[in-house]
């Protein structure tokens, strides 16, 4: 996909000013999926979930190379044909043969963040393939035709009566049809297209290296049936998603859903083995895709690497109070929020993506939240160093903070300039540094007493 | 192939230097409820409905589900004493009836298992899944350690198909079954 991260603090911007009633719909959704994660989290000995998930995914990727190829032994099996694809262009070509060879016609899809990467809807479109997603809020999203807003819920940028008129306009619903009605709508159309589909594909949320099996977690079984009516199933699969042993699923699996949605367990978890054995029902091929694009340079990344311990639960998005504002539109590439802050450089390199580490308050919400103990805030920090070193931060970003660094560090300078700056008026377009935030929001008021009369009082 | 050496070379190359991180075990639950009891609670948390019962409960069951329906699909596991209704193809009966490979107490979960039908089990809006109670494990971690071998497709279910995609508002049965029905059978059959 075309990456516009580069654009991010404008299109914040643009979208707050543009579109406000994106932040109550993404607020209200983040909120909620927060408050299901302190809860299941609560239920648990959080911590100690935290860090073995994060040892094992250690151990997985000090070892990674022993892992894939015991994963692909294993794949090979149970009837998997595996293949490798370093970029979308090799996965690309990798789907291309298997729709001519097997005359796909028309494919249906699970959600997968991966497939957003290898850019394959509009590569299947062009080789005049009709692709169906079949997540509901993927559905509403390709037919908007936007890009995913978040990692677990694409849509919840969108507002019921955003969906009302997509379906009054698309399939003649009424107006103030029912959650349910438009459900149902949504349901008829797909259950069509999945039993009339020649190819299911679908992301995956772990490749277990000890049995070389597919885990899918979801909750509406779309994924469930998408993995087993069409006649040839694909799975693309980032090579930092292997677990060892089967039996890690034991923690993987509720971490995750806590994590995600504050459920105990996601609703069907599909542990797929190979294509359907004699005289049973399921595909008569299965395809595992193992991708890299940009993972091995971020393995290499001494301070960086961390971040492919990453399970894609979003639970950093919805803490994080920067991603509520606008969602994940702007963050210009498939993965938004903190996560995308310090995993999109990684994977994209710096130059493509530098506005995005600055993307946070440092609040450190994200890390709290994360089921392997992501330091992401840590990374946010590296990735600005190196924005600064390598000469990608605005020149006046060095100069402005060595002026507060001086100021900050000097009492009589520190009480002239808040004294002086106090005083002064603050028209909207004062700086063009701030227009970004007046346009917005109301205008900025300094407070009437200042900081240091604020902390004495408050002490007393 | 020429993929897969240069990604696994680049890999080889990235770990070279990096300290080996040790695999950590996982400590066992010891779980003091019945697992049974905490599995019909689980089910009822997650919006499914779980029964005990011996063999002429089921029936009574399945006599209750069958009211005027004209058929169900059925899993191969499901006996015939047990099939009360004719047989219909998943793409039209409104029942599907599963006998599931095992449960999983702590979660509320059924395993059922591709070698049982996968079409009885996600294209009828009401699904009942059979499970016999020596098949109850109390937590996944038990239920994975005791697999001995995994069929070409194991689904676990812990509850009606459901969405929130919609204006958060929560939807059941948007593609799978919009009611799940679990039968825990005593003794054995």
């Amino acid at each position: 996909m075309r990456v516009k991260a580069k654009l991010y603090p404008k299109e914040a911007a643009r979208l707050l000013r543009e579109k406000p009633g994106v932040r109550d719909a993404v607020t209200g959704a983040t909120l909620h999926f927060e408050a299901g994660r302190k809860k299941a989290y609560q239920e648990v000995d959080a911590e100690a979930w935290r860090e073995r998930a994060k040892r094992v995914k250690d151990h997985l990727l000090t070892h990674l190379d022993q892992y894939l190829e015991l994963a692909e032994k294993r794949l090979q099996e149970k009837g998997v044909q595996v293949h490798w694809a370093e970029d979308p262009e090799e996965a690309h070509r990798i789907l291309r043969e298997i729709v001519a060879r097997r005359g796909v016609r028309r494919a249906v899809k699970a959600k997968s963040m991966l497939t957003e990467e290898l850019g394959v809807n509009p590569l299947l479109e062009a080789l005049g393939v009709e692709v169906y997603e079949t997540d509901l809020g993927e559905y509403l999203i390709q037919l908007l035709g936007e890009p995913p807003s978040h990692i677990v819920g694409p849509a919840i940028h969108l507002a019921l009566s955003d969906i009302q008129r997509l379906f009054h306009s698309r399939f003649g619903t009424p107006l103030d049809a029912s959650p349910e009605a438009l459900a149902a709508v949504a349901r008829r159309v797909l259950r069509e297209a999945f039993l009339t589909a020649e190819l299911g594909i679908s992301g995956a949320n772990f490749l277990v290296a000890e049995t070389g099996t597919l885990v899918l977690m979801e909750n509406e079984g779309n994924i469930r049936l998408a993995t087993s009516l069409p006649k040839v199933h694909v799975a693309f699969v980032g090579i930092e998603k292997l677990l060892p042993r089967l039996h890690d699923l034991a923690l993987f699996l509720p971490l995750t859903a806590r994590a995600a949605t504050g459920q105990r367990l996601s609703t069907y978890v599909s542990l797929i083995q190979g294509p359907a054995k004699e005289g049973e029902e399921g595909p008569e091929e299965v395809h595992v895709v193992l991708v890299d694009h940009g993972r091995t340079a971020l393995l290499h990344d001494p301070e960086a690497w961390e971040v492919l311990r990453c399970l894609r639960c979003g639970a950093c998005l919805n803490a994080c109070p920067v991603y509520r504002q606008t969602g994940g539109h702007p963050y210009g590439y498939v993965y938004s929020g903190p996560i995308g802050a310090v995993l999109d450089p990684g994977l994209l390199g710096l130059e493509d993506t530098h506005p995005l580490p600055y993307a946070s308050t440092l609040c450190g919400a994200c890390y709290e939240a994360c089921p392997v103990k992501i330091p992401i805030p840590k990374l946010l920090l590296t990735w600005r160093r190196r924005a600064v070193e390598q000469g990608l931060a605005q020149g006046w970003e060095r100069a402005a903070i060595q002026a507060f660094s001086k100021v900050m560090q000097s009492p009589s300078l520190y009480r002239l300039f808040s004294k002086g700056l106090r005083g002064l008026p603050l028209p909207q377009d004062w700086l063009p540094l701030l227009r970004a935030w007046t346009e917005g929001r109301g205008p900025l008021k300094p407070s009437p007493k200042p900081f240091h009369q604020l902390w004495q009082e408050l002490k007393e | 192939m020429e993929a897969e050496s240069r990604i696994l070379s680049r890999i080889k190359h990235a770990l070279k230097e990096r300290p080996k991180a040790l695999l950590p075990e996982h400590p066992h639950p010891a779980l003091s409820q019945d697992p049974r009891e905490l599995l019909l609670k689980r089910l009822a948390e997650n919006g499914a409905e779980g029964h005990l019962l011996d063999e002429e409960g089921v029936k009574r069951l399945l006599a209750n589900l069958a009211q005027g329906l004209p058929g169900a699909a059925y899993g191969k596991g499901v006996p015939a004493a047990l099939r009360l209704l004719p047989e219909l193809p998943p793409e039209e009966a409104p029942l599907g009836v599963s006998r599931a490979l095992f449960a999983v107490a702590e979660t509320g979960t059924v395993a059922l298992s591709s070698e049982d039908g996968r079409r009885a089990q996600l294209l009828p809006p009401v699904h009942l899944v059979l499970v016999e109670e020596k098949r109850v494990y109390p937590s996944l971690l038990e239920a994975f350690l005791d697999l001995k071998s995994l069929p070409s497709a194991l689904g676990l279910h812990s509850g009606p198909s459901k969405s929130a995609d919609i204006g958060q508002v929560m939807v059941k049965g948007v593609h799978g079954p919009g009611r799940l029905v679990v039968a825990v059978l005593q003794g054995t059959w």
